[in-house]
């Protein structure tokens, strides 16, 4: 689920070719974010579980699949070792 | 020293979509005052405000969408003047094509959800952390970020600047773009004024300034009265206008046509109170102005008032341009068109100047909306309740005063043939 947050949100907002997850070790720094971009993509899932991700540069140096299990790690640490189900939990993100 | 023809207009307004639909309506005297919702009126009874319409204001899609909402607005007025002007996204001449953008609250849209949000989610007891807000917070609510947004859209490489100067943030931004392009630092310029801050935050601030007009029992959207008896103050309205100025020689080149050449800006400041305005001060502005485009006062035929409604306002004002007109005041014909479209602050003086520019391209001109008993103290000739056509109008003015004491005149002419 939150694999899917993540890549949508690169693809549909921040315009990357989807083609690019056809190779499961692509690295987060192929996407061609920068940094400003990258933390945008990471508000994605601060913005639904509530906390801020640490040290958002060093994900540039991992595979996309190695930085969604960190985030994914990161969000069981803030909810109690679970991944609450955005749908159910009323975790959409606010409008601002 | 060239000479600096406007090109190309844009507007998106409490009056409408474009220039044309918002200065019909101001020609009709049609006001866009309304009540104000109820999210933003609980505990202010009676605010009233003119918003641009949801349907008037385009999907500008992703990449805009979490913008400040002034940002989007001047996009806009910006996409209509440089369509107006034949210009597409990087211009030939980018290196010496400005951007110049008057604001009065730069980010009030982000500022405002942003403390909301925070607030709200300090005090509900939830996992939501009230610290975690969007990483470009910053830079959304900059009050350059309408001159960025601009600049990188189309490709805009000359100087990108940005005037918060109150309610005379725009009408400073085109007169300092119009003596930039006069004096050979750039080719040319687009020139917004864009204002978003009908937010809860801004709105109780507003309220407790009392200078906000109150309803008026007989039509809501008839409260904004300049110059009547019965005035109450002004009404925030919101949106964007922006014009493309360029050398003659520039848009000869190109081979266009000018729709009016901008030719005299004056400013200065009153020195005197924070909120006051000193006659002294908008006569020295408009006596500036005239010199500047080496125009007579009786070679002005429509003055746009700055014209809030407030009565220290609208009396000053009458005093200083009767002191500078003299005895061309009788022939020259004022209105304030704040009475339909609001007071839009930083985006007043090119939203007005516009209008005016319009009201000289067709030989009509909007009245002074609402006027039924002119204050005795005002003397000049608003233009009261019904438009004006068939004028032959060859050089217009508008006003604009600002808080702070900095006042600013601008006149644009036709151009000579």
């Amino acid at each position: 689920m939150l694999e899917q947050l993540i890549t949508n949100y690169v693809v549909d907002t921040a315009g990357v070719d989807a083609s690019i997850f056809r190779n499961p070790d692509v690295k987060v720094s192929e996407l061609g974010m920068d940094s400003l971009g990258l933390v945008e993509m990471l508000f994605e899932v601060e913005d639904r579980f509530g906390f801020q991700i640490d040290d958002p540069m060093r994900f540039q140096s991992m595979t996309f699949r190695e930085m969604v299990s960190d985030i994914e790690k990161q969000v069981r640490e803030h909810c109690n070792g679970e991944i609450p189900d955005i749908e159910s939990l009323d975790l959409k993100p606010e409008v601002e | 020293m060239s000479r600096v023809w406007l090109t190309g207009l844009g507007m998106i307004s409490p009056l409408g979509a474009n220039c044309q639909s918002s200065f019909d309506a101001a020609l009709r005297g049609e006001s866009a005052v309304r009540a104000a919702p109820d999210e933003l009126n609980e505990g202010l009874p009676g605010l009233l405000m003119a918003r641009v319409e949801d349907e008037a204001f385009p999907d500008l899609g992703k990449q805009y969408a979490g913008m400040d909402r002034a940002v989007r607005l001047a996009l806009v007025a910006v996409a209509q003047a440089m369509d107006d002007a034949s210009i597409a996204v990087s211009p030939d001449n980018g290196d010496r094509f400005g951007v110049f953008v008057g604001i009065g609250f730069g980010g009030a849209q982000t500022l405002d959800s942003m403390y909301t949000r925070s607030f709200s989610r300090q005090h509900a007891q939830n996992r939501r952390r009230a610290t975690v807000v969007h990483p470009l917070s910053v830079p959304r609510m900059m009050a350059n970020a309408t001159a960025a947004a601009v600049s990188m859209h189309y490709g805009l490489r000359g100087t990108s600047n940005t005037y918060s100067v109150a309610c005379a943030s725009s009408a400073v931004a085109a007169g300092e773009a119009m003596r930039a392009i006069r004096n050979g630092y750039l080719d040319a310029a687009v020139v917004v004024g864009t204002e978003a801050m009908l937010t809860r935050g801004s709105m109780v601030a507003w309220n407790a300034l009392r200078v906000m007009a109150k309803p008026f029992p007989a039509d809501v959207s008839a409260s904004c009265r300049p110059f009547d008896r019965e005035r109450s103050g002004f009404v925030l309205g919101e949106g964007a206008a922006a014009m493309v100025l360029e050398s003659r020689e520039c848009a000869l080149r190109r081979k266009v046509s000018g729709r009016a050449e901008l030719a005299g800006y004056g400013s200065s400041s009153d020195a005197h109170h924070l909120t006051a305005p000193s006659a002294h001060g908008q006569v020295a502005a408009m006596r500036r102005a005239l010199t500047d485009a080496e125009l007579e006062a009786g070679q002005i035929q429509y003055l746009n008032a700055h014209g809030t409604a407030t009565e220290t306002g609208d009396v000053i004002e009458t005093e200083s341009v009767s002191e500078v007109f003299g005895a061309a005041a009788g022939r020259l014909a004022v209105s304030s068109t704040k009475a339909v479209h609001g007071h839009l602050i930083g985006a007043a003086g090119t939203l007005e100047l516009a209008l005016s520019v319009l009201a000289m391209e067709s030989g009509s001109i909007p009245p002074t909306a609402h006027l039924h008993d002119v204050d005795p103290r005002c003397t000049l000739d608003y233009v009261p309740l019904h438009p004006r056509h068939d004028c032959r109008i060859d050089a217009v003015m508008s006003n604009s005063f600002a808080f702070g004491g900095s006042n600013a005149s601008l006149i644009a002419r036709r151009i000579a043939v």
